[in-house]
């Protein structure tokens, strides 16, 4: 008896499913139709509307319209989906043979975080929807020679520091820009840094990158102890791919290699350097006399293991040297400046995703810098050391609010073993000297909170503070910051920042200071700004800025040691116009004003300060000829650098050396700074395999630039140093192995 | 009498999982005929619809990963459509939305060979509007290629794929016509053989094969080429006499290569 209910029961469940099916062929239908716009009533074509958990649905036509019928009845959710809009879902109630009319609106998805990030003075490179330039552009830029530093300073409130990599940003001094790498700070990137008359070259890989942020101004609150600009890069995760490749040019040979497992797990990279400039120096005519011909190795490389879809841990490590002999006059000494130096730099990153939505970075990073170098009298040895472990958390709260947070330690220690002239007016090697030694350490530590919220769907704002402390100083520092970004249409923007930035003098400065009193020198950027951005094919630019300066470090209360009274400002603007006619043009140019004034140092009182750069413009023109044959040219055009000329001289009879007399500060100019730069490359096959020959035309039309002037030994004659970027031809081929 | 019990409530569990299978598999099949009529007519508006058709066979929240497929082969499609006119904005925003919908598909199931060689079609579209990107489309390329491979080295549309590839990419690159041949006559000869799992799983490709190899000869153009080119185009059209692909553009391509070589 049981066994018959229950299998009743069962059949009627069955009967009463079956039913349910059937009942609904057989039921009257109801027929849905209407219209699906967009913004300004614009018919959406493709939309998607489908009751939720059935196949009923239709797609709206060209004009926007849709009509179905569904035997469905009671409430049910009509879902409604377009690509480029955002999902709507509408509850209905269907009534057997009552039709139902729908009008539906759908608003234009939220542009995604990365769309609407690029923040004010903000210059991107990468994987980002709008970045500004691209690798392949920055490795194309003539007379950039596929330096990444040398690329940037074709964006405006940049400017080359002699001819070379180094970078000066909105009128302030080179050591005010950091370079971030994967978290790490990465302080010397540079061979032939500081030689005299001889251009830097970085020695990061733009290849090797998939994000590049310059920033010259109103950063995040994650970026400490800097003043003036940022260059945040990001160095690829784990390689997609294997390939080796290796290049031969006129001054330099390399190889390099990515590998990667099957299963897409692990990978290493890895490349080696060497510049050797005897075959360059011999087809190019050069003034200089070097001993040693100047000479630089790197090899670097990349270990990175996944550890899940989203995490890895890599370690990245770096070894650069350079030597370099060149022949200089000054008034005492005329011989050889002698200078080698070399790097070693390691950083152990780990990035894991503690939740589906945070993502969580920390690093372990050292870098050994090592210098030597003499001229006349002058001897230095210096180590300068460098570890940081840094760790930074993000991860959003609500659809329109991330948090991000993070804190790091930085060790610095500087040693240095010299002998120096008695009198800095004699430096012949018989000149009374004096040895000097100083080894100087400090940490700082920082932290930092973000917030980044977006209250409108095209209005974004980042508010942030962070604060550092300084061992050696033990002083504090809190650095409120805010950047704002309103989007005024698809392609245009308005943006604003400002904030408190404080950077800690060097470890040298503290080392000629009175009892390492040096407060956090301070800066205040206020930035606003336009820009029209369609799709990074055209780009529209304009910005203006004002910084104040204080605490700066200065010399003006202590005598001859250093104190924090001093100040300045910069303020200026900078226009950036690019266009790219794809598949062919590519080219932009920029305008940078620039008025910069400073007390710091020995300067007294307010001077032009050293990269007090009026007008600047670059012009850059890339052109694909055909498929396989690119060209380009850079047309560069500046104001020339304040240097402060020597007005007479008086005879010190007990060093039988002329003492100079120094007219104020910075209070003259050199020539206008021009140059003129092509290039060329052109792809072809290699016994089967990719290759490339590339030729670079630098300074073609031989403007002679100048780099200082010297004197003659009593000062009564000036003499022109001309910069070693005489008219050059260099070319090399690349291929595939 | 308890395994009388469990015999009939699983009777009924099955009673009703039958019938949601075979409403997805007729909807399924049903999309998948639409959209090869689409498909071969070139039918911009008709493909839009298809991919509604599909989006909706998600509501009955079955092997979605192989509907996310189709949606995104759909975008593909519609995607190819603009290709003539070179309507990059709406190229980009296809073949984007094709990435992200076959993204979806390889979350869900990561062992579907055809996923792999969709994407490095997507891939290779992605040189209409991204040439800048080369190291990071050849490298995703290259990743998917090798999956694809790595899970079943003799599926035909994978073969079709680096033969279509080879056929666009130059010799110093890699490619050219011979290498494109080869992978090409591979596809033709795993085509023969071939059986899908279900019949609404992807089985695209026969008649991009045969297209492919009447324009392989006919870029080529040794001595007998021709006639190869002729005699595939011939079968094509017989296999395939809705095809818009070889009727309209390859048809065209051997009448003007015919014309020229007189």
């Amino acid at each position: 008896m049981k066994i018959f209910f229950i299998t009743v029961f069962l059949f009627f469940i069955i009967g009463f499913s079956y039913s349910q099916i059937k009942d609904s062929t057989e039921t009257k239908s109801v027929k849905i139709s209407g219209y699906i716009k967009g913004e300004k009533e614009k018919p959406i074509e493709g939309a998607n509307l489908v009751i939720e958990g059935t196949i009923d649905g239709s797609t709206s036509d060209n004009v926007g319209y849709f009509e179905f019928e569904t035997e469905r009845t009671g409430k049910r959710n009509l879902i409604v989906t377009a690509i480029d809009y955002s999902e709507k879902k509408i509850e209905i109630e269907l009534t057997q043979g009552k039709d139902l009319q729908l009008n539906i609106n759908l608003s234009k998805a939220i542009y995604t975080t990365d769309e609407i990030t690029v923040t004010a003075s903000s210059f991107t490179s990468g994987e980002n929807s709008k970045v500004t330039l691209t690798p392949l552009e920055i490795v194309r830029i003539p007379g950039a020679d596929a330096d990444l530093y040398r690329a940037i300073t074709t964006f405006p409130g940049s400017n080359q520091v002699d001819e070379g990599s180094r970078i000066a940003v909105r009128g302030g001094e080179p050591d005010e820009v950091l370079t971030i790498l994967d978290q790490a700070s990465l302080y010397n990137p540079f061979v032939f840094d500081n030689d005299n008359n001889m251009s830097s070259f970085s020695t990061v890989n733009p290849w090797g990158l998939k994000g590049i942020n310059f920033s010259s101004g109103g950063f995040s609150a994650k970026f400490g102890n800097v003043l003036s600009a940022v260059l945040d890069l990001q160095t690829f995760d784990v390689p997609k791919s294997k390939a080796m490749f290796i290049i031969l040019g006129l001054a330099n040979a390399g190889i390099s290699g990515v590998y990667a497992n099957r299963e897409g797990n692990f990978g290493a990279t890895f490349s080696a350097g060497q510049v050797f400039l005897k075959p360059f120096l011999l087809i190019n005519h050069s003034d200089a006399e070097y001993n040693p011909t100047p000479t630089a190795s790197s090899l670097g490389g990349t270990l990175s293991y996944k550890l899940s879809k989203t995490g890895f841990i890599k370690l990245y490590a770096d070894y650069n040297s350079d030597n370099i002999g060149i022949k200089s006059t000054s008034p005492t000494f005329d011989g050889f400046y002698s200078g080698k130096s070399k790097v070693f730099f390691t950083n152990l990153a780990l990035s894991v995703t503690p939740t589906s939505v945070s993502l969580l970075n920390v690093s372990v990073s050292s870098s050994l810098f090592n210098r030597k170098f003499n001229y006349g009298i002058i001897d230095n040895n210096s180590d300068d050391i460098y570890g940081k472990i840094r760790s930074d958390f993000s991860m959003p709260i609500t659809s329109k609010i991330d948090i991000g947070m993070g804190a790091e330690y930085e060790y610095s220690g500087y040693k240095s073993d010299g002998i120096y002239p008695m009198y800095f007016y004699n430096i012949a090697l018989t000149a009374p000297k004096f040895s000097y030694s100083t080894n100087k350490n400090t940490g700082r530590f920082g932290a930092y909170a973000e917030s980044r919220i977006r209250p409108h769907d095209n209005f974004y704002i980042i508010a942030g503070i962070r604060t550092d402390y300084h061992t050696l100083s033990q002083n504090f520092n809190f650095d409120p910051r805010l950047s704002v970004v309103y989007r005024l249409s698809k392609h245009s923007f308005l943006k604003g920042a400002t904030g408190i930035y404080h950077q800690y003098a060097t470890l040298q400065d503290y080392s000629l200071s009175f009892n390492n009193n040096l407060k956090p020198q301070q800066a205040i950027h206020y930035i606003l700004g336009y820009e029209y951005n369609r799709d990074n094919d055209f780009i529209l630019r304009i910005e203006s800025y004002y910084k104040k300066y204080s605490n700066l470090v200065s010399n003006s209360t202590y005598g001859y040691l250093y104190g924090s009274d001093g100040e300045g400002f910069a303020k200026g603007a900078d226009v950036f116009f690019k266009v790219r006619f794809k598949p062919k043009f590519n080219g932009w140019i920029s305008y940078s004003y620039t008025d910069s004034k400073r007390k710091q140092y020995s300067t007294g009182s307010l001077q032009s300060s050293n990269y007090d750069i009026t007008h600047n413009v670059s012009v850059v023109g890339t052109y694909n000829i055909t498929d396989f044959l690119f060209a380009g040219i850079t047309y560069h055009i500046s104001t020339g650098k304040p240097y402060t000329p020597v007005n007479s001289s008086i005879f010190d009879s007990t060093q039988s050396a002329y003492i100079p007399l120094y007219a104020p500060f910075n209070s003259d100019r050199y020539p206008t700074y021009t140059r003129v730069d092509v290039n060329a490359q052109y792809v072809f096959s290699f016994f089967g395999k990719f290759a490339i020959v590339f030729l670079a035309l630098n300074n073609i039309l031989d403007n002679k630039n100048l780099y200082a002037y010297t004197y003659n030994s009593n000062y009564s004659q000036k003499i022109a140093i001309r910069s070693g970027n005489y008219r050059t031809i260099y070319f090399g081929i690349g291929f595939q192995l | 009498m308890k395994q009388k019990i469990i015999f009939l409530v699983l009777l009924a569990f099955l009673f009703s999982s039958f019938s949601i299978a075979d409403d997805f598999s007729d909807a399924m099949f049903k999309a998948k005929k639409n959209l090869n009529s689409a498909i071969n007519k070139n039918d911009e508006k008709a493909l839009i619809k298809v991919r509604g058709e599909f989006e909706r066979i998600l509501q009955l929240k079955k092997d979605t990963w192989l509907v996310y497929y189709f949606i995104s082969y759909t975008d593909y499609s519609i995607a190819t459509t603009y290709m003539k006119d070179q309507v990059k904005d709406k190229i980009k925003k296809y073949n984007e939305s094709a990435i992200e919908m076959i993204n979806k598909s390889i979350e869900i199931n990561s062992d579907f060979c055809d996923s792999y060689v969709l994407v490095m079609n997507l891939q290779f579209n992605r040189w209409m509007y991204e040439q800048d990107k080369m190291n990071d489309i050849i490298a995703s390329s290259d990743l998917a290629a090798e999956k694809a491979k790595k899970l079943d080295p003799d599926n035909p549309r994978y073969h079709l794929t680096l033969g279509v590839s080879s056929y666009y990419t130059p010799e110093m690159f890699g490619g050219g016509v011979d290498k494109a041949l080869e992978s090409l006559n591979k596809s033709f000869d795993l085509f023969k053989t071939r059986k899908e799992k279900e019949e609404y799983y992807p089985d695209w490709g026969k008649e991009m094969v045969y297209g492919f190899l009447v324009l392989s000869y006919i870029k080529r153009d040794k001595e007998g080429d021709l006639a190869k080119a002729k005699e595939y185009l011939d079968k094509g059209n017989e296999a395939f006499p809705e095809s818009g692909f070889l009727k309209g553009y390859v048809q065209k391509q051997y009448d003007e290569k015919v014309k020229d070589n007189k």
